[in-house]
């Protein structure tokens, strides 16, 4: 009796005891770190990652826009080939740098704040910049001065107000990175992928950024300054050695934690390179193959446009004993479309099967003068075949790649070669080595060496991303000399950002050479000999008096690629509308196709129409439209409307009151 | 385990051989009234489960044959039914109660506290073991539907092994990540009933909406419960503090009684099949028409094909998928006990099998109750162990990022014109109709494939047990204390096969498994005064709680099988294989007390008080306390004594109760480190925490009252409650450009009103003959509060199908409201659409436009819900039916908008598919806009001429995205169950072993009257989603079953 009182006493002494603090004081997570403890050399490798994938999709999704690609997946082939743009191209590049990236910036600024490690400041004021610029060159609109701290309902900037932050941002890094750390702040080359600590390069980085946004401006005759984007240049990036590119991987098959995509590789490989959606147009396929009519095939072409074996035979063992090396052709989504448009649909172009087996595709083709020509075809192409009344019945033989389909229409469109390339992270092929970055159809291919497809230059797994480049310097000092009318100035620029962008590519190609080339040959220096024939060939201007804008243009299209910079230029010269200064039509060829279905998206009724044109995407449709729906709207009423689509953004206006008088 | 069975069988052999030893003998007595104290003429006294009954006499007098063990029932009209168990003695006295007194009744309210119902100031229901059983589910919870004003029951699926989700008066809490659903106590301890995802769509596709999940209260037996009781309101729960807002479902589990062993056995036998599948068209098959009208089949999946003639075979591919389920659900239970103490031991098995082939959910079950007293101290145990085994399979899309499609949206999309039965190749690989032309990644699995070849489980072993010990001080002084203990591991196992449609990574195979380890131990002191003061009773109750509450969740996969056949991660290559482990821990410590003062049986009031300290709030906040006072007045005690009134109370209540935070809400965390070119990446996670965080706090009040008609024959219970939940902590999705995903908030608030009335009586009670019968209605109206400025709509996101959203809207908006994308109407003068107007159609795209900002579209909670519940009586007939009815509370149907977008829906067969026609007013110009599309024809849309097929097709695009054609205002009547029970005890007439025999046949959901087109409107799209939820959102599931049980029940 007594005993138990003195029982239930300590009970409740021992339970009043365990209230303390200590006992509640647990609501840290044991097993992840929080933000607080982050260092900053961990975080600026997680930002320059995600920042490059972000861009990536970007990169890649623009230039669907552009012309650089023709795309399945119908997403972007309302981009490449409908213009019917869809918003469901609007969520990953909004998600992957405002969700991934941009609070990491804020939180890394702030940490390096604290410990004076300024050239961390600097790099986040870096990132804030090309994040932020990219999301205004795509959006026009959206979060900026409340953005990326947590606040769940942040209202909306306008465009001038991003852009005027982001050059300010540029501006103080320069002075960070001229600064001495204080004692103690981690060395920047302890968390520095891109340019390994290098300072200068960093703020040759910013020069060379300052520049390419200035010249953004270039419809505005009040803040437009050749001068002041002259003496950028002079203070950026000066050969191809001050190239600011981050190297990319292919040893690992971690995956991220917010898209499920493979960590180390290259940003635009992740999206243009990864599936099997993606062709080469034909329009930047011209331009590699006959630029101004000259007949002369670019000494890039092989390494840009991918190859697939053809011919195959195989030995007894089942492996490639010969074979043919066949390259693409560009899908003509712009040009009369004739393949597309015998199929029916923008996105009809067909991914090619591994034959393990002898197969036979019988094809019923009513019209005859279909028949006759198909016949003509697989006979030049050499193919086995019997015909019966309507019937054509064609052999693949085993190691043959083609188109499991009876409709005739596909038959060809093995001609049409992904720009897919293999990483150990998505290959599906247990025995493929990390040197081996060629795609195959699947294991079987793999297993007899079939190569589905060599890949392009700027989009294998294993590409440097290119953040900012010698040779786009070189083509933005030869459009501001053009605009100013300096001709022989224009021109050096010209052939130097030509010669730039060769010998980049020369020089990646010449390191891959050893591992990779041994499978790939699109993955071996140019011949030299080419080069040269193609530089004092009439594809190049051979002179400062021939020079055009568009010469300058063309070259910087093919020299960026796979980069959102080409659809800004396109839009600061209205396309192929030819009504910027006197200098015509800048992109020949560049136009709505006969697939063309985006009369709601694009309402301009004529090429002078700015609304005629992509001018910008819808915010994400879910994660900014809906979710913030009040705050969006109220900036732009538009924001929701079905042609936001063709909408300019600010620097893509000539003054402020064109601008506004959209947002109204 | 297998141990215990067997000692189970020795004891219950045991048992049988001691009760044959009774013998049979003359009892007598006199049977008493409770009202006046004196005897009772006419009673009834029968021998239960025998032909052997007499009346009392004039004196009150009785004398009958019986044995010891045997229970005498006494019963008479207007009367409880007193049933006592023959002992020693020959000689009996007993006193029966009044139901015009039954007032007196006790019931149990929060921390297990007795009282007497007329001392409640707030609404409590209580159910008995008889009620439960009337309708067993192996989910306790599913068997409350209909029978408890201001519950409502959601059944998450159709599929084996589905949970349920349970909310009494509303939600309270916004976000998905909150609970809404009450606090489970058993026997005096927190029993969690959370509906676990271990796993995450990024390593094996597992996420609320794609498989099947149990919710864990099914881990209890429901032939253990004796009873059941509803603690609605705040001011019922407030003694549970931070944990009460939601209501507390408080269950008692059954004890041995004094007197001989007894033994209980049942078995129940039922089949089940799927009350009703989506409909699919055969007119037309598969392919569909490019803008220039060129026909193609390739690859294509979609019915938007050519006309089917009579010699083109179709397959009913929906409705041979479905096979009918069994259920085996065996019982048996042994109790006994003496003056001193008592135990109870069951055991049970409850095997299914689902109406999706290769699914199905076995439950095996033990449970030892024992109590024990030593003088003045009482010492109780309780002891429960479970197995729990889901076979389940993906139902909708699984794994991210490419294909790997579940086999329920596989199942209402294939062509009617493949058979979906064809899904292997004789070398074991998946038959593909588009194999060669449709890579692997992007095909879509066949349901058989996905069934037979894929293995998806989910196992769960809980054990949960308490001690307490009672120490009664004086008359009038006792302590309590209690030591809690709730454990279980759930082992989810995820098996995609080499050759199925995911990236091509993933072809040759994948493994994920997933382990989920819940602990919780709690500790309870309570001391209980309690002392008379002439007229005044009053009462004093002091108490301490802790809780420890530690959930870890690790989570193995890889893939690619080095070796066909063998599926083991040993058969993985290190580089391919991956571990993530998670932890959270959260305490609370608790201290309250209640007063309460009571004059004459007439007048009750009781104050609570509670101050909690939770460890998931930041230290400046992690203290608060929670008041609640309630009282009741029994009026009819102040007036003459009437029959027509013989029983009124009125009562009401206040109360403040809250939540604290989710676990670790208070910082941002970062993400697993990545290694890249030798560098060591962190990044922050998608989720930003909030470090002021403050407890949510409800305030609510309600008030009621309790009337007798004509001697307890007609009873009512009428409430009304109103509840306000502030300082909503809410982890919403809301804006990117935030830098998260999801950031926590604490800000806005939930109202909640509603009214409940509960009316029940005994219109018929003869001595052959009875008729109970108990009708219920509630309503509740939800609406968001004040709410973060610039937010138009707080989405769960797990609940987003077809075009609707589940969202609450700020401001005074629907709590379980849902957004779409409506057809805009013709705009008046100033812009405003006109309610009822004619649609815009849009000139560029020549079809009806759509409004794109997402606008309110409906309203899921019901006007009213209600149910009514009858039990006749027969002689030895029992026949019981409870119907269960809705009225409005929108559905929308995603399923039949899935087949409309497939071309699988016969909506789609409109005018044999040759001409649509699009009327309304030109959205640019407001003219009038009539347009007829033909198939045979071609037509001018924009700058491109657009074949007439292929425009019929963009015309049921366009239908698909109006929401308002799918979402129906849903009225229902549904037959939940319908029982009848025979007594065969008679039957065995001269024996001592037997001492009840009785037989059931049960029907499940028979009948559903209802104006809802799709499957079943009683849904959930993704059970389990906190916030709102998903009820309401039909998307794609396992069709809702209705069965058939046979079962007969034997007593020892």
């Amino acid at each position: 009796m007594k005993s138990l009182k003195y029982i239930t006493l300590g009970c409740l002494l021992i339970l009043g005891s365990a209230s303390c603090k200590k006992y509640l004081d647990i609501n840290t997570d044991p097993n992840n770190p929080n933000n607080q403890s982050v260092l900053v050399q961990n975080r600026l490798p997680w930002i320059e990652h995600y920042y490059m994938y972000s861009s990536g999709v970007t990169n890649f999704r623009t230039s669907c826009q552009a012309g650089i690609f023709y795309a399945i997946a119908a997403a972007q082939n309302t981009f490449s080939t409908s213009w019917q743009c869809s918003n469901a191209n609007s969520t990953t590049p909004y998600q992957t740098w405002f969700v991934a990236t941009s609070s990491n910036v804020v939180d890394m600024y702030n940490t390096a704040q604290k410990q004076g490690a300024y050239h961390y400041m600097a790099a986040a004021n870096v990132f804030h910049a090309l994040g932020f610029m990219q999301m205004l060159d795509v959006y026009g609109e959206m979060p900026y001065t409340e953005a990326a701290t947590g606040n769940p309902s942040p209202k909306p900037d306008d465009g001038k107000t991003i852009f005027n932050g982001c050059m300010a941002k540029l501006n103080e890094a320069i002075s960070l990175f001229s600064k001495t750390q204080e004692t103690g702040a981690p060395a920047l080359s302890a968390g520095d992928l891109i340019n390994k600590g290098n300072i200068n390069k960093w703020i040759k980085l910013c020069w060379g950024l300052k520049a390419r946004y200035m010249l953004k401006l270039s419809k505005k005759s009040d803040l437009y300054n050749a001068d002041s984007i002259l003496y950028c240049l002079s203070q950026g990036p000066q050969s191809i050695a001050d190239n600011i590119v981050e190297p990319s991987f292919n040893n690992s098959t971690v995956t991220d934690y917010l898209i499920g995509d493979p960590v180390v590789t290259n940003g635009n490989w992740n999206y243009a390179g990864y599936g099997s959606n993606q062709r080469i147009s034909q329009f930047y396929y011209n331009l590699l193959t006959n630029m101004k009519n000259a007949g002369v095939t670019d000494p890039r072409m092989t390494k840009i446009v991918p190859a697939y074996m053809s011919n195959v035979k195989l030995d007894a063992s089942g492996k490639v004993n010969s074979y043919t090396w066949t390259r693409s052709i560009g899908v003509d989504s712009y040009g009369p479309a004739t393949r597309l448009l015998k199929a029916g649909s923008p996105t009809s172009i067909t991914t090619p099967t591994y034959a393990t087996a002898n197969a036979n595709i019988k094809y019923t083709i009513a019209n005859a003068t279909d028949r006759a020509a198909f016949i003509a075809a697989i006979t030049a192409a050499g193919k086995t075949f019997t015909t019966s009344g309507n019937d054509v019945t064609v052999t693949y033989p085993a190691g043959s790649m083609y188109i499991n389909s009876t409709n005739y229409v596909l038959a060809g469109d093995t001609i049409y070669v992904n720009m897919r390339s293999n990483s150990l992270a998505t290959s599906g092929n247990a025995a493929q080595p990390a040197t081996d970055v060629n795609w195959y159809v699947n294991a079987a291919a793999y297993s007899a060496g079939v190569v589905g497809s060599t890949g392009s230059f700027q989009i294998r797994p294993v590409s440097d991303y290119e953040i900012l480049t010698y040779h786009e310097m070189c083509f933005i000092k030869a459009e501001v000399y053009m605009r100013k009318s300096d001709n022989v100035n224009a021109y050096t620029a010209y052939r130097a950002g030509i010669q730039a962008h060769l010998d980049m590519m020369q020089a990646k190609l010449t390191e891959w050479q050893g591992s990779y080339g041994t499978t790939n040959p699109d993955m071996k220096p140019m011949n030299q000999s080419d080069i040269t024939a193609y530089l004092s060939s009439n594809a190049v201007a051979q002179s400062a008096g021939a020079l055009t804008m568009s010469d300058i243009m063309m070259q910087k299209y093919v020299a960026m690629g796979c980069s959102i910079e080409n659809w800004n230029d396109m839009r600061r010269f209205n396309f192929s509308a030819g009504n910027i200064g006197g200098y015509g039509v800048v992109y020949p060829g560049y136009d709505r196709g006969p697939l063309f279905t985006g009369t709601a998206q694009l309402t301009g009724a004529s090429k002078t129409d700015p609304k005629y044109w992509m001018r910008r995407w819808a915010l994400p449709p879910v994660y900014e439209i809906q979710y913030n729906s009040i705050n969006t709207l109220a900036l732009n009423p538009h924001a929701t409307d079905v042609n936001i689509w063709c909408m300019p953004i600010w620097w893509d206006c000539a003054t402020d009151d064109e601008y506004y008088g959209y947002l109204k | 385990m297998r141990k215990l069975l067997y000692l189970t069988c020795l004891s219950i052999g045991l048992l049988l051989s001691f009760a044959c030893l009774a013998q049979e003998r003359t009892i007598t007595g006199r049977v008493m009234s409770n009202v006046d104290n004196k005897p009772m003429t006419g009673v009834s006294v029968t021998v239960k489960g025998k032909d052997v009954a007499t009346q009392t006499n004039a004196n009150g007098n009785f004398s009958i044959i019986a044995s010891t063990g045997q229970i005498l029932q006494f019963s008479y009209v207007g009367y409880t039914i007193n049933e006592t168990t023959i002992g020693s003695s020959n000689s009996l006295e007993i006193t029966l109660t009044s139901l015009q007194t039954q007032l007196g009744e006790v019931v149990v309210t929060a921390l297990g506290i007795k009282k007497e119902r007329k001392a409640l100031g707030y609404s409590v229901t209580d159910l008995s073991a008889q009620e439960l059983m009337k309708n067993k589910n192996t989910n306790v919870i599913n068997s409350l539907a209909g029978k408890v004003p201001g519950v409502n029951i959601t059944q998450f699926s159709g599929s084996a092994g589905a949970g349920a989700s349970i909310t009494i008066r509303g939600g309270n809490s916004t976000s998905e990540s909150r609970q809404n659903q009450p606090l489970f106590v058993i026997d005096g301890i927190i029993y969690d009933n959370s509906t676990s995802v271990p796993g995450n769509t990024g390593t094996d596709g597992l996420s609320r909406s794609n498989t099947t999940y149990s919710n864990r209260i099914m881990d209890v037996n429901p032939e253990d419960v004796e009873s059941l009781s509803v603690l609605k309101g705040a001011a019922a729960a407030a003694l549970y503090g931070s944990r009460a807002a939601d209501g507390v479902v408080i269950i008692t589990t059954k004890k041995g009684a004094a007197g001989a062993v007894t033994v209980n056995f049942n078995s129940k036998m039922s089949t089940s099949w799927a009350n009703k599948l989506p409909e699919a068209q055969t007119g037309f098959g598969r392919g569909s028409y490019a803008t220039n009208g060129v026909f193609s089949d390739l690859n294509s999946y979609d019915s938007w094909g050519q006309k089917l003639t009579g010699s083109d075979p179709t397959y009913d591919n929906i409705g041979e998928f479905f096979q009918n389920g069994v259920i085996y659900d065996n019982n048996i239970n042994v109790s006994g006990g003496t003056n001193n103490g008592s135990f109870y031991l069951s055991g049970s098995n409850f095997k299914q099998t689902g109406i999706v082939p290769k699914t199905g959910y076995e439950k095996t079950t033990f449970r030892l109750n024992g109590e024990q007293k030593y003088g003045r101290l009482t010492l109780t145990a309780n002891l429960a162990y479970s197995i729990a085994d889901i076979e389940r399979t993906l139902t909708t899309a699984g794994l991210y990022g490419g294909g790997g499609n579940g086999a329920m949206g596989a199942t209402y999309s294939w062509p009617q014109t493949l058979d979906m039965k064809n899904y292997i190749n004789p070398d074991g690989t998946q038959y593909r109709p588009f194999a060669g032309t449709l890579p692997l990644e992007n095909d879509k699995d066949n349901p058989y494939w996905i069934i037979n070849q894929d293995e998806l489980t989910s196992k769960t072993k809980r054990i949960t047990g308490g001690i307490s010990a009672n120490y009664k001080i004086t008359s009038w002084w006792d302590v309590t204390a209690r030591l809690g203990y709730d454990q279980y591991t759930t082992s989810d196992y995820t098996y995609i096969a080499p050759g199925s449609a995911v990236p091509p990574l993933y072809q040759n195979g994948r493994l994920s498994k997933d382990l989920l380890d819940y602990t919780f131990l709690t500790t309870t002191v309570l001391s209980n005064f309690h002392k008379k003061f002439k007229d005044f009773d009053t009462h004093l109750m002091l108490g301490t709680t802790s809780e420890d509450t530690k959930t870890s969740v690790q989570n193995h996969w890889g893939y690619n099988f080095i070796t066909a056949g063998t599926i083991s991660f040993n058969n993985i290559n290190t580089s391919n294989k991956f571990f993530t482990d998670g932890t959270s821990q959260k305490r609370l410590v608790g201290a309250y007390g209640e007063v309460g003062i009571s004059y004459k049986n007439i007048a009750f009031i009781t104050a609570t008080g509670r101050n909690d300290w939770s460890s998931t709030l930041p230290i400046e906040n992690w203290s608060y306390f929670y008041p609640s006072v309630s009282g009741s007045l029994v009026f009819t005690e102040l007036l003459p004594r009437s029959t027509i009134l013989s029983f009124g109370k009125v009562r009401a209540s206040w109360a403040q109760v809250g939540k604290d935070a989710n676990v670790y809400a208070t910082n941002t965390y970062v993400n697993p480190p990545y290694i890249i070119g030798g560098f060591t990446a962190v990044g922050n996670q998608w989720a930003a925490g909030n470090p002021i965080i403050k407890p949510e706090i409800q305030s609510s009040w309600e008030v009621g009252g309790e009337f007798r008609f004509l001697n307890g024959r007609i009873n009512l219970d009428y409430t009304y409650y109103n509840s306000q939940t502030k300082n909503q902590i809410a982890q919403p999705r809301l804006a990117q450009s935030g830098g998260f995903i999801f950031s926590s908030l604490n800000t806005g608030s939930v109202i909640n009103k509603g009214m409940e009335i509960a009316l029940s009586g005994k219109v018929i009670s003869k001595k052959d003959f009875g008729w109970d019968a108990t009708l219920n209605y509630s309503y509740n109206k939800g609406r968001l509060g004040t709410f973060l400025p610039g937010v138009a709509y707080f989405y769960p996101t797990d609940a987003q199908f077809g075009t609707v959203k589940a969202a609450s809207i700020p401001n005074g908006g629907f709590f379980l409201g849902m957004t779409g994308s409506p057809y805009l109407r013709e705009l008046d003068s100033k812009g405003v659409e006109i309610p009822n107007g004619r649609y815009q159609v849009d000139p560029t795209t020549g079809l009806y436009k759509v409004n794109a900002n997402n606008p309110v579209v409906g309203n899921r909670e019901p006007d009213f819900i209600g149910g009514f519940n009858n039990t006749f009586r027969y002689k030895k007939f029992v026949l019981s039916f409870l119907l269960d009815i809705r009225k409005g509370g929108d559905v929308y149907n995603g399923t039949e908008y899935a087949m409309v977008v497939n071309g699988l829906s016969k909506l789609t067969l409109q005018d044999d598919r040759q001409t649509v026609t699009v009327s309304g007013v030109n959205s640019v110009t407001g003219a009038e806009f009539t347009q007829t599309y033909n198939a045979n024809q071609s037509y001018t849309i924009g700058s491109t001429t657009v074949a007439g097929t292929n425009m019929i097709q963009r015309y049921w695009a366009n239908y698909a995205a109006n929401s308002y054609y799918f979402i129906t205002s849903v009225n229902w009547l549904k037959l939940r169950s319908l029982s009848l029970t025979y007594d065969f005890t008679g039957f065995f007439k001269n024996q001592n072993v037997i001492k009840g025999i009785s037989a059931m046949a049960v029907g499940t959901n028979l009948f559903t009257w209802t104006n809802y087109k799709g499957m079943d409107p009683e849904v959930s799209a993704a059970g389990g989603t906190g916030g709102s939820g998903s009820t309401g959102i039909d998307y794609l599931g396992v069709p809702a079953v209705t069965s058939f049980t046979f079962g007969i029940n034997i007593t020892f």
